[in-house]
């Protein structure tokens, strides 16, 4: 399953899902583990990606997580997400700054 | 029996019945967790128990039958809250509360909690039959003519786990109000019901095909006075139908209001009739001592007052006119003397309409123990109901309502603004819709200015899909995704009423950066053009949307 | 694969019959297998010499199966065998029996422990208790 996505010149992508028993946003690692923090996550470049992808979707039940699937990032010292949706995934809900993701966890 | 008032009180086979669907969620939740199910049969069964996986976590939605619950269960929810989430408890458009920080390990946990002050997360979402709304006045309202919570407390049961509609090709909500002022929006539901008194008992003026989402329609009346005995009939027949020919090719054609446009409302009334001379009517018949019995699991309260009630209530409002302000907008007339009913608005200045912290759930519960009866409702307008206080004691309610922070005077105005959780917390979402909310309502803090403004509803969808009802906001915002970033939609003249539609389309959507001051300036527009004793829904019909568009489109 | 019966088959069929589509049918068959589309009115008195009628799946969320089952038991007062195939899951085994369904086809190698948990879980229902049939 294939989706069009769109990458801009100096843009990646990590891969991210959730996880099945407390349904927390994950990021995978360059070891293939999964992560809470984006700061984790191994940047992939676009034409390698789907090698990635197609492992991390065929282990998910193994690993514990569902909703396997890729997000376009701007990397850094943290990536960080193109989209508003996935910034909110990344970094937490803007209304509750209490409630921000932590980044070094 | 020491039932609570407003509400059908449990009785054993109730409670054994909530156990054996716990047991049964554990059981899908082990075998999902083995592999046995797949996330894809998985997901159909924790959705038909309220649990979405969301975008940060899972979120469950909690059942309130026709939107009343009593104390005890309001402190419940409060304990889940602190418990399992994070403190805070979102009141939504269906009279249901959702908890956004759920773990699926806790989950039957939270179940069982909820069991044991008989609540539950049944058919909160999936497609099958939802949880029943009902008019948040039922029971109360000076205006009503039949309370429709019994009927409601019916539908719940018949609903429950039924056997043929539990894989319908889409969602289906059905409302039910006993008042001639739809306060349900029964013509925006699947199906939507008014009740009235007949002279052999009750009847019901049934409503298919309405909806919002991403094809806006009203509902077509589909029969005028259906008796109480073949409600059920008439509602299977609706039902089955829509099972068979529904369409389930394409996801966004699913409801049944597509099926009815297809068929048109003689063409399904055609299909209908045709099932019901099929039908047996001794298999259907809903018999009076089935209601009856379910009637005599209610509690009714003693709404008797002071005599002097009404004059203590004059007084008080006379002394204080921030009071006075609070009883305009915020209560309405109760059917017996000496008391009112109350809209407690979960919308402060700043805040994020439906959002009640752990604490403030706590209070609400004392104060529906102090106040009514131990019992509360919540509307679908995301705010709570008192609905039985006496008079004489609606300054000392207020008092408490302004210390937690509950006593804006703002129902039905301009900062009683509904909206979903938006893309802060939902995995449909294009844009977020509580940052927009909070902002508009502090811009319009001022209760006075509220007030002057007049009747004016607000309503943000962060998506299509239109859980904030923007259709039938005065003034719809609807979010949508451009690559990436949020812009909106305005939309203005909707509602939901006995004149029910949708709003039309002002013109191409804005950036987020500018709703609050385009939304701003359509207001101001609105004061500089109304004429005397106009609301704003009265100035646009008058006007059109002409002035309203220059305004918004000002800067641009 | 192998059949599971959800509680006394009404009219068991004779384990050997040909089954065909309704497009097949002549007027010696005696076991068809449904579309999920197919309105069972237009069977008719076909429906007299049938003894088996499969009702198919192609997907579990797709409940149009529980309404012609139930069209056939209540409204032509089908006696014969109602069978079920194609994408079922145990948590739909007790509505499948009420609607009228006596058997599931499954895989050889499913487990039906699942299958037989789910259909003593709900010992009343809310629909007999408001004295629906």
């Amino acid at each position: 399953m294939k989706r069009a996505i769109r990458i801009a010149a100096g843009e990646a992508l990590v891969l991210t899902a959730n996880r099945l028993l407390d349904g927390h946003i994950v990021w995978r690692d360059a070891e293939g583990a999964w992560n809470r923090s984006i700061a984790h996550a191994a940047i992939l470049a676009p034409d390698t990606y789907e090698s990635a992808l197609d492992s991390a979707t065929q282990s998910a039940q193994a690993d514990g997580v569902v909703g396997v699937y890729e997000v376009v990032v701007r990397p850094g010292t943290i990536a960080e997400p193109v989209s508003v949706r996935e910034r909110i995934r990344a970094f937490g809900p803007t209304v509750h700054p209490q409630f921000a993701t932590e980044l070094d966890a | 029996m020491n039932a609570p008032v407003g509400l059908y009180q449990y009785q054993t086979a109730d409670r054994e019945f909530l156990a054996s669907r716990i047991a049964e969620f554990e059981g899908q939740v082990a075998r999902r967790l083995s592999g046995d199910l797949t996330e894809d049969e998985f997901k159909p069964l924790r959705l038909m128990n309220g649990l979405y996986l969301q975008l940060h976590a899972y979120m469950l939605r909690v059942a309130i039958p026709y939107g009343v619950l009593d104390s005890r269960q309001m402190r419940k929810l409060a304990h889940i809250a602190r418990r399992y989430d994070r403190d805070y408890g979102h009141f939504t458009t269906r009279q249901n509360i959702q908890f956004n920080w759920i773990k699926l390990e806790e989950t039957p946990e939270i179940l069982r909690q909820l069991a044991d002050v008989d609540m539950h997360a049944i058919q909160t979402s999936g497609n099958c039959i939802r949880n029943v709304t009902c008019d948040q006045f039922a029971g109360a309202a000076a205006d009503e003519l039949m309370d429709p919570r019994v009927h409601a407390e019916i539908l719940r049961q018949w609903s429950t786990l039924h056997p043929e509609f539990t894989f319908l090709p889409r969602k289906f909500k059905i409302a039910i109000s006993g008042s001639p002022q739809d306060r349900v929006a029964a013509r925006f539901h699947d199906i939507g019901i008014l009740a009235r008194p007949g002279e052999n008992g009750p009847l019901f003026r049934i409503f298919v095909g309405g909806g919002l989402g991403r094809t806006p329609l009203v509902g077509h009346e589909l029969f005028d006075s259906v008796p109480e005995a073949d409600l059920l009939m008439t509602l299977e027949a609706v039902l089955r139908v829509y099972n068979a020919y529904g369409r389930r090719d394409n996801i966004y054609k699913a409801r049944i209001k597509i099926l009815v446009q297809a068929l048109g409302i003689e063409g399904y009334r055609e299909a209908v009739r045709h099932e019901l001379s099929r039908m047996d009517p001794s298999h259907y018949r809903l018999a009076p001592e089935v209601v009856a019995a379910i009637r005599a699991r209610f509690a009714a309260p003693d709404l008797t007052a002071s005599p002097d009630a009404d004059a203590v209530l004059r007084r008080d409002r006379q002394a204080n006119p921030a009071f006075d302000r609070w009883v305009r907008s915020n209560t309405l007339p109760h059917f017996a003397p000496g008391r009112i009913a109350v809209t407690v608005s979960i919308k402060p200045a700043g805040g994020i309409p439906g959002d009640a912290t752990s604490d403030q759930l706590d209070r609400l519960a004392d104060l529906a123990d102090q106040f009514s009866f131990g019992e509360l409702r919540i509307t679908h307008l995301q705010n709570v109901v008192l609905a039985h206080v006496a008079q004489d004691r609606l300054y000392a309610l207020w008092q408490v309502l302004n210390e937690i922070g509950l006593g804006d005077a703002n129902n039905e105005l301009i900062g009683d603004i509904v909206a979903c959780p938006g893309l802060d917390y939902c995995a449909l979402a294009n844009a977020r819709s509580i940052p927009i909310a909070q902002k508009l309502s502090a811009r319009f803090a001022d209760n006075a200015l509220q007030e002057e403004i007049g009747k004016l509803r607000i309503n943000i969808s962060g998506c299509i899909n239109a859980c904030g009802h923007h259709h039938v906001g005065h003034i719809g915002l609807l979010g949508v995704d451009k690559r990436g970033e949020e812009f909106f939609q305005i939309t203005l003249g909707g509602r939901d009423d006995d004149k029910s539609r949708t709003g039309d389309i002002l013109g191409a959507a804005l950036p987020e950066d500018d709703m609050v001051d385009a939304i701003a300036r359509i207001v101001d527009r609105y004061l500089s053009v109304r004429e005397r004793g106009e609301q704003f829904l009265d100035t646009l019909s008058r006007l059109g949307d002409a002035p309203f568009k220059e305004a918004a489109y000002e800067t641009v | 694969m192998k059949q599971f019966n959800l509680g006394p088959v009404r009219h068991p069929a004779p384990a050997t019959l040909d089954i065909v589509s309704v497009g097949e049918m002549t007027d010696a068959t005696r076991a068809i297998r449904l579309s999920p589309d197919f309105d069972v009115e237009t069977l008719g008195s076909a429906l007299d010499h049938l003894d088996l009628i499969i009702v198919t799946f192609p997907i579990f969320r797709d409940g149009r199966g529980f309404t012609q089952a139930r069209a056939l038991r209540e409204y032509f007062g089908f006696a014969g065998e109602i069978r079920a195939e194609g994408h079922l899951i145990p948590d739909q085994a007790q509505f499948l029996w009420t609607c009228g369904v006596d058997a599931v086809q499954l895989e050889d190698d499913t487990d039906t422990t699942p299958w037989l948990r789910a259909l003593t879980l709900f010992p009343v229902t809310y629909q007999a208790r408001l004295g629906l049939r």
